[in-house]
């Protein structure tokens, strides 16, 4: 990790942030700080959180229901109208101050899959969607989608979870599919 | 390096070829969007800027077949093709005549068979609807087309146009002046070295400019990098270029359908990149035609300081599946800003300020909510 983002964080007078997640608890006052911050180094220090404390890998849920699981925070809750901002916020806020290694998904049909990439760069580390059409309709059981120049027929199913793949790989992080290929 | 780098860049010295690719590929791009946003902030403090624009395409017929284009239709007469009637375009304006726009940005094929008058008369035609309208109109690639097209030099082009009402050029036609990319994906238009001299051409006439480069498709970071840095040179010799905008190739419906979209992380670090190498352009747009509204409202936090303008009816990123929509208005633009916790300021296309709008500041309703969210989140995650 480099310099840089350490002192951007002693710059916010963030740092004893970090040495409280590794021991001690968050403060109030920690949360005061955090929530003043501005949001690149607020997205900096929950990044560094989230590397120490679960790693560099992304589980990705096709198939979860609809309910969370219990101890997993889905973001954008639900009745919620968050911006793209406010979203990154919410994200790193509670990897910054929530419990240690929490799983903090981020639901890609209600954000889109634009900003829950970025949101992996600012504290999340799952991701939770069902696969569907670019029009939002969901994939019927074989159903085939052109690729490439020449349109070759593949499986939808297969094409769309390269994409989501790629997706987190070009976030520079290792991605993993929660449920097997139905 | 990435120390080295901040070093220089809080001593305001210019970044190198191996520095420009070393940014683009390090694995951080908060961090690198904190060293963007620091340029950024010195440059133009909290304010981000907007215009009230509409975008008319007059034709779609070209001669050129770049491999990324969804838009042209070859030939008259071919499927889809159009070519608006100058009474047509014209009509565009006058229905919002209400609220009119500041500018009117145009950019068309490269149609073979249309008189230069039509050009001429396209420009008057607008003048005589709203006189004090300014027309950002034909890229370098149009003008370098009707350069060889008409038989003048590129000098004269500019000089009819702008006699007949041309205000300043738009950025497109760049996409990547490596030879090694532009040779594969618009191998039959301007070369880089045309494109650039045109914009000299208008910039020694006091004609001010934007430039592009469409990124995300067959290139490399080295490619972009060289990309930035011949733009950055002619800077240095000119001075004209007000805004650089980078542009997301979209894939949908064109030659290069086979390859992935660039995503969201690569459109912020490309803004970032772009916002620290750049070091003698005034302005860099996250274009949210391109890059979406939520992602150019992040981009604003990542070294961009303008979003462009409400477009009105944009078509060349439609047809290439862009899920943007095709226009916004100056209320959403204001918004969009400000809940960036920028200031919106809205300017006309020289960067003269029109308005500048107060910043936000949160409602105590809206403090409470994210409160309430903050303890449910915590409970949930505990």
């Amino acid at each position: 990790m480099s310099a840089l983002i350490d002192q951007a964080i002693r710059q916010a007078g963030l740092d004893d942030v970090l040495s409280a997640r590794r021991s001690g608890p968050v403060t109030a006052q920690h949360v005061e700080r955090l929530r003043a911050c501005d949001l690149l180094v607020l997205g900096a220090l929950a990044d560094r959180v989230r590397a120490q404390e679960v790693g560099d890998l992304v589980s990705i849920h096709t198939d979860a229901p609809p309910e969370a699981e219990p101890g997993v925070l889905v973001l954008p809750g639900s009745g919620a109208e968050l911006t793209g901002l406010a979203l990154l916020r919410e994200v790193a806020m509670a990897r910054a101050t929530g419990p240690r290694a929490g799983r903090i998904r981020v639901d890609w049909t209600r954000c889109g899959l634009e900003l829950a990439q970025i949101a992996l760069a600012f504290g999340a580390n799952e991701l939770v969607g069902r696969i569907a059409s670019k029009r939002g309709l969901p994939l019927l059981t074989g159903e085939k989608l052109g690729v490439g120049k020449k349109s070759r027929l593949e499986d939808a199913e297969v094409v769309k979870r390269r994409e989501l793949e790629g997706f987190v790989r070009r976030a520079g992080r290792t991605p993993w599919f929660a449920e097997e290929t139905p | 390096m990435l120390d080295a780098i901040r070093t220089k860049v809080e001593q305001s010295e210019r970044l190198s070829f191996e520095e420009g690719v070393f940014l683009f590929r390090h694995p951080d791009v908060v961090a690198v969007g904190l060293l963007a946003n620091q340029v950024r902030e010195r440059l133009h403090g909290d304010r981000a800027y907007f215009n009230r624009n509409m975008r008319i395409e007059v034709t779609n017929v070209c001669v050129a077949s770049c491999l990324f284009c969804s838009f042209a239709r070859l030939e008259e007469g071919s499927p889809g093709a159009h070519t608006m009637k100058l009474e047509e375009a014209w009509g565009e304006l006058e229905a919002r005549m209400d609220d009119p726009p500041g500018e009117v940005h145009i950019v068309n094929g490269l149609h073979p068979g249309l008189p230069f008058s039509y050009y001429e008369d396209l420009l008057r035609g607008f003048k005589r609807i709203k006189p004090d309208v300014h027309m950002k109109c034909f890229t370098a690639v149009e003008i370098h087309f009707f350069a060889q097209h008409y038989g003048m030099s590129h000098r004269e082009v500019l000089e009819r146009l702008r006699a007949a009402g041309l205000d300043s050029l738009p950025g497109g036609g760049a996409e990547i002046f490596h030879p090694e990319v532009r040779a594969r994906i618009s191998h039959d238009k301007a070369t880089a070295d045309e494109y650039l001299e045109v914009h000299r051409v208008a910039h020694a006439l006091g004609v001010r400019t934007n430039s592009t480069m469409l990124y995300g498709h067959i290139e490399t970071f080295d490619h972009r990098v060289d990309h930035l840095l011949r733009l950055r040179a002619l800077q240095d010799e000119t001075s004209g270029m007000q805004a650089f905008i980078p542009l997301a190739f979209h894939p949908d419906g064109n030659e290069m359908r086979n390859l992935p979209a660039p995503t969201a992380i690569d459109a912020l670090r490309t803004v970032a990149v772009s916002r620290l190498l750049l070091d003698n352009v005034p302005h860099i747009k996250a274009y949210w035609v391109s890059m979406t509204p939520e992602v150019a409202q992040i981009a604003l936090r990542f070294g961009a300081d303008d979003v462009d303008g409400t477009i009105v009816h944009e078509t060349i990123y439609r047809a290439a599946g862009s899920r943007s929509p095709s226009g916004l208005t100056v209320d959403s633009l204001v918004r969009l800003i400000q809940e960036a916790g920028r200031i919106p300021v809205e300017r006309d296309t020289l960067y003269n300020v029109v308005r500048e709008h107060p910043r936000a500041s949160l409602p105590e309703a809206a403090l409470k909510v994210r409160d309430r969210n903050a303890r449910r989140h915590l409970e949930v995650l505990s």
